[in-house]
């Protein structure tokens, strides 16, 4: 474990390569209009997988010190966790909120 | 690392309260960590507001999401891309010593962060033109939907606070660039760029998931 991984212009390279396809894939799967809920769990994979290889590979995590990934995926979970218990709400209101 | 055994090699950044230079960069390291983290959860706030009114009104977004350009849009994402590449390069160019490649990649980052910027820009002065104000300056004709203005409130918010990053990160690339002309980066220390570093792909990362969520609604 070290925090001074070098990483190789080949994998720096294909990361970048690699985001670049999954971009033009998301904006070509928009076009094909998938139906409801497919498009937007397709959208959000492919973005939470490309935010997970800048995450691994350009922040380093995959060869850092593992608590730093710790930090982002309580991050993550806490994130979770404040959707999850406003959605409690939100989603079990008879009507909304005028002015909402 | 091997190559941090010699006193000789020391850096004039390393500070008398660390054992040594790796603890130092691995200190600074988790701090940037942590302030991410708070990151994500300030963002996070806009994103919950995102999810309960994306469920609140569904036809809305598909139809406001129509008035934005998917391909300037999608341009911007492969521009932020490019810059999260050039900063990673900047890094890898400390850490090999090739002194020279920091700046010219950290000049390619604040680069193409302006050009992010000006594309930004124009697609906020086209929507004033149009009329589509956030809350209730809002006065667009061209969607049929009462809450319209709830959509472009989230959209000037959450590429608003995006745009403030973008430009604090501008601020940061162009005093990274300064020291790197000044020769205080190689591969002892280089820790304002790593940790710089992380802060600019943290700023990718968001534009990644807005892209889709704004632009690419059908």
């Amino acid at each position: 474990m070290s925090g001074h991984h070098i990483s190789t212009d080949k994998t720096l390279l294909g990361v970048a390569g690699a985001l670049l396809f999954l971009t033009i894939l998301t904006v070509g799967v928009h076009y094909i209009h998938i139906p409801s809920p497919w498009n937007i769990i397709v959208a959000m994979g492919i973005a939470i997988f490309k935010a997970t290889l800048v995450a691994m590979f350009f922040m380093n995590l995959y060869w850092d010190e593992q608590f730093n990934s710790l930090l982002l995926i309580s991050s993550i979970a806490f994130f979770a966790l404040l959707v999850a218990f406003t959605l409690l709400d939100t989603l079990f209101r008879p009507e909304i909120m005028p002015g909402f | 690392m091997a190559n941090h055994s010699s006193s000789a090699s020391e850096s004039r950044f390393m500070q008398h309260h660390f054992v040594d230079a790796d603890q130092q960069f691995d200190a600074a390291k988790m701090g940037m960590w942590i302030f991410l983290v708070t990151e994500i959860l300030f963002f996070g706030g806009l994103f919950a507001a995102y999810v309960v009114y994306r469920l609140w009104y569904p036809e809305l977004f598909t139809l406001a999401s129509e008035e934005l350009n998917t391909l300037w849009g999608g341009v911007n994402t492969v521009v932020l891309i490019g810059s999260s590449l050039t900063v990673a390069m900047a890094i890898k160019s400390a850490q090999l010593n090739q002194k020279k490649n920091i700046a010219i990649n950290l000049g390619i980052t604040l680069a193409l962060a302006g050009v992010f910027m000006v594309i930004k820009y124009f697609e906020w002065t086209h929507k004033f033109h149009l009329g589509i104000f956030p809350g209730e300056f809002y006065s667009f004709e061209g969607i049929d939907h009462p809450k319209a203005n709830i959509f472009f409130s989230l959209y000037y918010l959450m590429t608003g606070l995006h745009g403030i990053h973008v430009v604090i990160g501008m601020g940061l690339m162009a005093w990274l660039l300064w020291r790197s002309l000044k020769g205080h980066f190689n591969s002892e220390y280089y820790t304002p760029v790593e940790i710089t570093g992380l802060y600019w792909h943290l700023v990718d990362i968001i534009w990644i998931f807005l892209f889709p969520l704004f632009y690419l609604i059908d």
